[in-house]
């Protein structure tokens, strides 16, 4: 008989086993979907991979589709480390990318860097005050952040739709039908490293990068680390011991919402260059899963937000070419996600063979 | 024909082993319990007396090895299974439902409930029940307006409603006044002289000796089961520990001096508003024990907390070293150098996630000692841990390790290890010795003794009268959120401590400094 039992330490190569059976499950099934679906899954995954890694200017704009979801997705590392369920990166990317659109509208006499550098802090302080609104009312009122956060998602997404449909930020000389805002100024674009075309990899990657190194720092060899750590295991313990858990709830949610706000603001500076809902709509909610995915570390998180940055980049050329349904790349999305929290789970636990019990 | 004399086996266990990963935690047990007799497991932490239980009760299921009852295998999967066999459980926690009456706690999930409940004939059941094993209460009182003890006898009456021959009692007296563990062994014996049998969980040696027989347990192996009549408790303990233990007592040589901490008329709110402490005031001075007894739940916990700053008094205050504190945090109690052990040491004093060389360093975490630049300095945690792993005899893999997978007397040395590094002047330890063996609880009377020789105000509650009466210079007894009286332990008996602790009014002579 076999039974399975926790593992009391773990193994790397059970590791690799579990997670390597849950991306041949997720594939497995999403092709089962795309076959559903009337689609050829050789056909599309084919074009899928074509659409993400077929050329340098793919490759690139995997890259900067991987962007924002790893800024994201470390906000989320940082909330959900110390268990503090934060779920309204959405708002806080929109969040992000509104007051540096905001910002860019004063800085354009300013030199290049410092407007750069002005935009950039926008987004990080817009992302990251609507973190911390969340977190006050949790401190003040004992507010659930799980409610809070994701109703103020709907407030600021509905703000932006007054100030673009008819409000001050609307393009001119248009009608509302756009829902849009005119172009940034050119001169304030982010600057783009690698790339042309459809695949422009933009300097917020380098940003992604550094903000991920900052982030393992932080977590795991700083003192805030230390308790960020120690608030997700055991908060009572950590009050006990002379640390104030309610300002550092509050600069969790800060650090939280202004990674998601600089992923906003990239995305509008760097890829978009418009303020517009359809661009920024998801991003949000696919860096919590890349968080996820991720398993709550940022290296894993850097490598899980480059696979749903190619699935992302990847999904318009299968789209185009093989004609699947948009929404099956969300349900691709999602079917990763529930196969790999099956495989975290699976991590921890061992099989083990029980001798039959012999009766008399 | 010659007929053997028949001792008549209710239960028995055949070389029984679980594992738990590469540890046994039961290794090769064996042992039997007769009918209508007190059989006691004793052992220290970690030897393996409630992993057996667990066995008996269903909760595991042993790797090898056999259970007979009443002549049969048991086939135990389930607590369902034990109960149906007749096999009962009485927990260290209690699971009754707080606003049912006692009757239908007792009927609540037994087979005889039908849709429709059928109190009358419970009830005379329950009666008879009562009368038997002589438990006088209440049926129709709901369980909140119980005392802790009466609650334990519902407990005992469910699993007799239930039809247990044999009941399993987890340290039954750990919550108990001295009062209500001698009433509760009254009503064990009658249960006995019904012919029931009681498998007996425990590590106080008064409660060992009242048992009929007494089995062993040392790291998961059984090292004898004796009649208790025949044996002594000096013999008992050996057995239990493999080598004689040193019993600390204070030394007297060292008189206190100069009051350090003093608590004035201090009054506190409860978690729902309600009086937890009632003007309660105290003085300990340097090289003094303070001992607090009382039962749990009496208002030390509130106590402490008001000393360690995590809970403000309503009115009232305290003065260290001659100096006010005025709203204290914990933080600000820390940087003066007070240490503090919690009783719930897995909520209120580790990490779980961590391991012991992080939680060595828990509340310190931000000190310039521990850190280099921004960073916390690993190598010196790391060296820190091995030290003091080493002299706390701290049993785990390594400063690595989670607490959480450490065991209650393991992880409770982490905590000391930590407090006696960094405290400076006062002690607060809570309970320090809950659910640790003889062996685990003189090592941490030891280390408390040592800061007492060092000059340190130490305040030691603990619900282990003896020991206080050992240990401290002055002992105060807390009823209710008010202090009944403070006595010097020459002075005083066990009786009189479990009078005060029962709120009795009538204090012995009251000594004030």
């Amino acid at each position: 008989m076999i039974s399975v039992q926790r593992r009391s330490g773990s193994s790397l190569s059970w590791n690799v086993a579990c997670y390597s059976a849950a991306m041949i499950c997720a594939f497995l099934t999403s092709a089962a979907l795309l076959a559903f679906s009337g689609g050829d899954p050789a056909k599309a995954f084919s074009a899928l991979l074509t659409g993400a890694f077929g050329s340098q200017n793919a490759l690139y704009g995997s890259l900067a589709k991987a962007t924002p979801l790893l800024l994201v997705g470390l906000g989320t590392v940082i909330a959900f480390r110390a268990k503090i369920w934060n779920i309204g990166q959405e708002g806080q990317v929109f969040a992000g990318a509104m007051a540096a659109y905001w910002m860019s509208l004063w800085v354009a006499p300013l030199p290049y860097w410092l407007a750069w550098l002005l935009i950039a802090i926008a987004g990080l302080v817009g992302g990251g005050v609507l973190g911390l609104l969340a977190g006050y009312l949790k401190v003040r009122f004992g507010t659930s952040e799980v409610i809070s956060t994701v109703m103020l998602n709907y407030i600021v997404i509905y703000i932006l739709a007054y100030l673009l449909d008819g409000g001050p930020w609307m393009e001119s000389g248009l009608t509302v039908a756009y829902h849009q805002s005119s172009p940034v100024n050119p001169l304030l674009e982010w600057p783009i490293l690698l790339g042309q075309g459809s695949g422009k990899m933009h300097i917020g990657f380098i940003l992604a990068l550094a903000a991920a190194a900052f982030c393992a720092v932080l977590l795991e060899k700083t003192s805030l680390g230390y308790e960020i750590r120690a608030f997700g295991s055991n908060p009572t313990a950590l009050r006990f011991r002379g640390t104030n858990i309610r300002r550092l709830l509050l600069v969790v949610m800060l650090l939280s919402g202004a990674l998601a706000g600089l992923a906003g603001a990239g995305e509008l500076f760097g890829t978009s260059h418009r303020l517009r809902a359809e661009t920024l709509l998801g991003i949000g909610s696919s860096g919590i899963v890349v968080a996820m995915v991720g398993g709550l570390r940022p290296s894993g998180v850097m490598l899980a937000a480059l696979f749903f940055g190619a699935l992302k980049s990847g999904a318009i050329y299968m789209r185009l070419k093989s004609g699947t349904p948009a929404g099956l790349v969300s349900a691709m999305e999602g079917l990763v996600l529930l196969f790999f929290l099956c495989a975290a789970v699976a991590t921890k636990l061992q099989l083990v063979r029980v001798e039959e019990k012999v009766h008399a | 024909m010659v007929r053997p004399v028949v001792v008549e086996e209710l239960l028995k266990v055949q070389n029984l082993t679980k594992r738990f990963g590469a540890v046994a935690a039961n290794d090769g047990v064996s042992l039997d319990v007769r009918k209508g007799e007190i059989h006691c497991l004793f052992g220290e932490n970690g030897a393996g007396k409630s992993t057996l239980s667990a066995c008996l009760y269903g909760y595991y299921r042993a790797d090898s090895g056999e259970i007979v009852f009443k002549g049969k295998t048991a086939e135990l999967n389930s607590p369902a299974d034990a109960l149906r066999l007749g096999i009962g459980m009485v927990h260290q926690h209690f699971v009754l439902v707080s606003n049912f009456t006692v009757l239908e706690n007792i009927i609540v999930g037994s087979s005889d409930v039908g849709v429709f409940l059928n109190k009358s004939e419970a009830r005379r059941k329950v009666v008879a029940l009562c009368q038997e094993c002589g438990i006088d209460i209440d049926l129709d009182r709901e369980i909140w307006q119980l005392s802790v003890g009466e609650q334990q006898w519902v407990e005992i009456l469910k699993a007799l409603y239930f039809g247990a021959e044999l009941l399993i009692l987890d340290e039954p007296t750990a919550v108990l006044t001295p009062q209500q563990s001698d009433q509760l062994f009254r009503i064990i014996s009658g249960m006995r002289s019904r012919g029931l049998s009681i498998i007996l969980i425990s590590h106080k040696l008064r409660e060992v000796m009242q048992s009929d027989r007494v089995t062993i347990l040392r790291k998961g192996k059984v090292v004898a089961t004796v009649e208790t009549a025949g044996s002594t408790a000096e013999a008992i303990t050996a057995l239990m520990v493999g080598h004689k233990v040193t019993k600390h007592v204070r030394d007297r040589t060292v008189t206190p001096a100069g009051d350090f901490l003093s608590v004035r008329n201090v009054c506190a709110k409860g978690d729902w508003a309600e009086d937890v402490l009632k003007d309660v005031s105290f003085d300990i001075a340097k090289h003094e024990v303070l001992g607090l007894a009382g039962v749990a739940g009496n208002g030390q916990k509130e106590l402490f907390e008001v000393l360690m700053g995590v809970r403000a008094a309503s009115s009232g205050g305290f003065s260290l070293d001659g100096e006010a504190i005025v709203a204290p945090t914990s933080r600000e109690m820390l940087d003066r150098g007070v240490g503090f052990v919690p009783d719930d040491r897995f909520r209120e004093g580790l990490i779980p996630e961590f391991g012991t060389a992080e939680n060595l360093v828990l509340g310190w975490q931000r000190a310039p000692e521990y850190r280099r630049g921004p960073f916390l300095d690993r190598r010196k945690l790391g060296v820190l841990a091995r030290k003091k792993i080493e002299e706390f005899k701290v049993v785990t893999a390594s400063a690595e390790l989670p607490v959480e997978r450490l065991s209650g007397g393991n992880a409770q040395r982490v905590i000391l290890a930590r407090e006696f590094l960094h405290a400076r002047g006062l002690l607060l330890a809570n309970q320090p010795t809950r659910g640790l063996d003889v062996a685990a609880s003189e090592f941490v009377y030891e280390k408390i003794l040592e800061k007492r020789a060092a000059g340190f105000a130490v305040l030691l509650a603990s619900e282990e009268l003896d020991d206080l009466l050992r240990l401290c210079d002055r002992i105060a007894v807390i009823f209710k959120g008010r202090i009944m009286g403070i006595v010097r332990p020459e002075e005083t008996s066990l009786l009189d401590l479990g009078m005060m602790m029962a709120g009795d009014a009538k204090e012995p002579e009251r000594t004030v400094q």
